[in-house]
């Protein structure tokens, strides 16, 4: 049995040793801050550039802007989905579709649990973690992808896109219990399409039947569309499909995501400590909706013409999926302060009157505290639908944008869109806000 | 504080975890050599498929049959293979496997596809004006096919987040143009078993 005085020695190094790692740990949270802090300023000054020419129609511009971003590491996935969605937007769909194939890799990829990006979400903030997407983002690839198939007049691989969907979303469903607003509805009624159009007429009708009852038990802000309910009906009579232009519009921006700072009372907090420790400073993140620049779509060819449905609304699952995240989001960072503090604590009353150290500290525990409000920025606000029956030819097709004054906002022509005896052939577009207008320097 | 040892020590470490990663490595491999990284359809997967669509298409009875009744070698020509599963699969490269063994095989005759043969066509037009008349080919003499290979790649996929059974069923069928009957179905299954690893 060792003697207590032959251990003090060894103890005493101990003690140093963990005060030394202290002091360690408390400069890798002041090194994370440093580098936290301008790199969030430079995604969001970043990102409006992105926003601001893609609203432009400038989309050249738009990628160079998002890859001067270099979002990498942990916001890998980001470059890949709106890169993806530029492209898509550009009409480059057979590079869209490489970028969404390797955002999907990454994605499965990012399934599996990193130690070390827990610890450093748990020690630093959630921005440490890995973007793997958010449920609704995952689903919304698929339909993404599909459509730039189909624009492509590709429907073995948008077919290919449909039955992935099925195992992911039955694989979301399964882990998010209840989230109704997972059902994936609207990517369901493309696939329909995609089925039908492959002669898969009973994968098209049980397709429209999941995503009616998908509409119905996601409480949406719009109406079930009426045109899957016409073609449910047809489906099931056993009648064939009418040949028709099928007009979507990527509505607006999807919500922004901001920081805000709460302040939550520490559970950890008992008579006698510092009063200061009483409450925790949390910084969370805000959900923000961006208007919707196009109220409805009239998609008009020679003297026919037709109304838009929305078919998704985008920020509607956006915010119901925050507000399902957000408690665990807090109870994280309740977590987080907690063991930030009692670590600082421990450092400083190590450091004693080494002011600087104390200053670092403080500096460390707050500054590090950063919401992630990362998101998929590009997605829209909602997605509108129209579908134009046309017979057999070659047409010059216009999309008109009306705005929530019922004024013009936009056009878009689709110049010798050829359809064919029974087949539909898809077009796509966006619209976004203009950029506001740069305030003057005076 | 940690002494110079240490740091020298540590710094070193993270170079050389660093750097290791920095060079690209190259290794050939037989083609053979089983490797899967993913668990989706691969190399191996197709490489199955097309020997054993080879061998049983060479057996089968069908052309026995077609040797009795004919003294030319049947003509065949590759129609649509349809990708119905859940991934993107070239199916040309089986096919390719399939159409190399029929030509080698000598007992059976490949025609061009129809995509192939426009560029044929285009050639031979261009011949008609600019080749010799004694390199020069006439238009109409092309080989009509007897029989047409068609097909698919079906799948079935069960997943949970941990783990997958994937089995993927592949169809090939010749089919006499001139009755639409059926002389030959191959049929290939595969089955896989991922699972997912759980922490990175």
């Amino acid at each position: 049995m060792e003697n207590i005085f032959s251990i003090m020695p060894r103890l005493f190094t101990i003690t140093k040793r963990w005060a030394c790692l202290l002091r360690a740990f408390m400069c890798l949270l002041a090194l994370a801050s440093i580098a936290t802090l301008p790199g969030c300023a430079t995604y969001s000054a970043g990102f409006a550039k992105v926003e601001s020419a893609a609203a432009n129609r400038d989309l050249n511009g738009a990628i160079k802007s998002l890859d001067e971003l270099k979002l990498s590491g942990p916001d890998e996935l980001l470059h890949y989905l709106n890169k993806a969605t530029l492209l898509s937007f550009e009409g480059n769909y057979a590079e869209s579709n490489r970028f969404f194939e390797t955002a999907k890799q990454l994605m499965e990829k990012l399934n599996a649990i990193s130690v070390t990006e827990q610890i450093s979400s748990i020690a630093v903030n959630d921005t440490m973690k890995a973007y793997e997407g958010l449920p609704s983002e995952q689903l919304m690839v698929y339909s993404f992808e599909a459509l730039n198939y189909l624009q492509m007049g590709d429907l073995d691989d948008a077919a290919v896109e449909a039955r992935q969907f099925d195992v992911k979303q039955g694989l979301i469903a399964a882990n998010n219990k209840g989230a109704t607003y997972l059902s994936g509805a609207f990517v369901r009624y493309l696939n329909s399409m995609v089925y039908e159009a492959e002669g898969e007429k009973d994968d098209a009708r049980i397709e429209l039947k999941k995503a009616l009852d998908g509409y119905e038990a996601q409480d949406s802000s719009f109406p079930v569309p009426h045109a899957l309910r016409a073609d449910l009906a047809r489906l099931s009579a056993g009648k064939p499909a009418a040949s028709e232009v099928v007009f979507i519009l990527h509505n607006g921006l999807g919500a922004s995501v901001d920081e805000a700072n709460i302040r939550v009372s520490n559970p950890a907090y008992s008579p006698g400590q510092n009063k200061n420790m009483m409450m925790l400073s949390l910084a969370v993140p805000k959900f923000v909706k961006r208007s919707l620049p196009v109220h409805h779509v009239v998609l008009s060819a020679n003297s026919s013409s037709v109304t838009s449905e929305v078919v998704e609304d985008v920020n509607g699952i956006a915010e119901k999926s925050f507000n399902d995240r957000l408690p665990a989001i807090i109870a994280r960072g309740v977590a987080r302060m907690i063991a930030k503090n009692v670590v600082a604590k421990t450092a400083k009353d190590k450091a004693g009157d080494n002011l600087l150290f104390n200053l670092v500290a403080d500096i460390a525990t707050n500054a590090s505290e950063r919401a992630d409000t990362r998101s998929w920025s590009l997605l829209p606000g909602n997605i509108q639908m129209a579908r134009l029956p046309l017979p057999a030819g070659k047409y010059d097709v216009t999309a008109t944008y009306y705005g929530v004054n019922r004024n013009i906002v936009g056009m878009h022509e689709f110049k010798g869109v050829e359809v064919k005896r029974g087949r539909k052939v898809f077009v796509s577009d966006y619209y976004l806000n203009p950029p506001a207008t740069p305030k003057s320097a005076n | 504080m940690l002494s110079k040892k240490y740091w020298l020590a540590i710094v070193t470490a993270v170079a050389v975890l660093t750097m290791s990663g920095c060079a690209t490595e190259v290794k050939r491999m037989g083609v053979e050599e089983v490797k899967d990284l993913s668990g989706s359809w691969n190399d191996t997967d197709s490489r199955l498929v097309s020997e054993e669509m080879i061998r049983d298409s060479l057996s089968g009875g069908w052309l026995e049959r077609y040797d009795s009744t004919s003294s030319k070698a049947p003509a065949v020509i590759v129609g649509r293979i349809r990708n119905l599963s859940h991934e993107h699969i070239n199916t040309r490269t089986f096919v390719a496997d399939l159409e190399r063994a029929f030509v080698n095989s000598g007992r059976i005759d490949v025609v061009a596809s129809k995509a192939e043969r426009e560029g044929i066509r285009e050639e031979r037009a261009d011949m008609d004006l600019n080749a010799s008349d004694d390199s020069r080919k006439e238009m109409g003499n092309e080989a009509g096919a007897d029989y047409m290979l068609i097909g698919s790649i079906n799948s079935i996929v069960d997943a949970t987040d941990s783990e997958q059974i994937r089995f993927y069923q592949v169809d090939l069928t010749l089919v006499s143009i001139a009755n639409n009957r059926k002389v030959w179905t191959g049929q290939k299954k595969l089955k896989k078993n991922i699972k997912e690893a759980k922490f990175r």
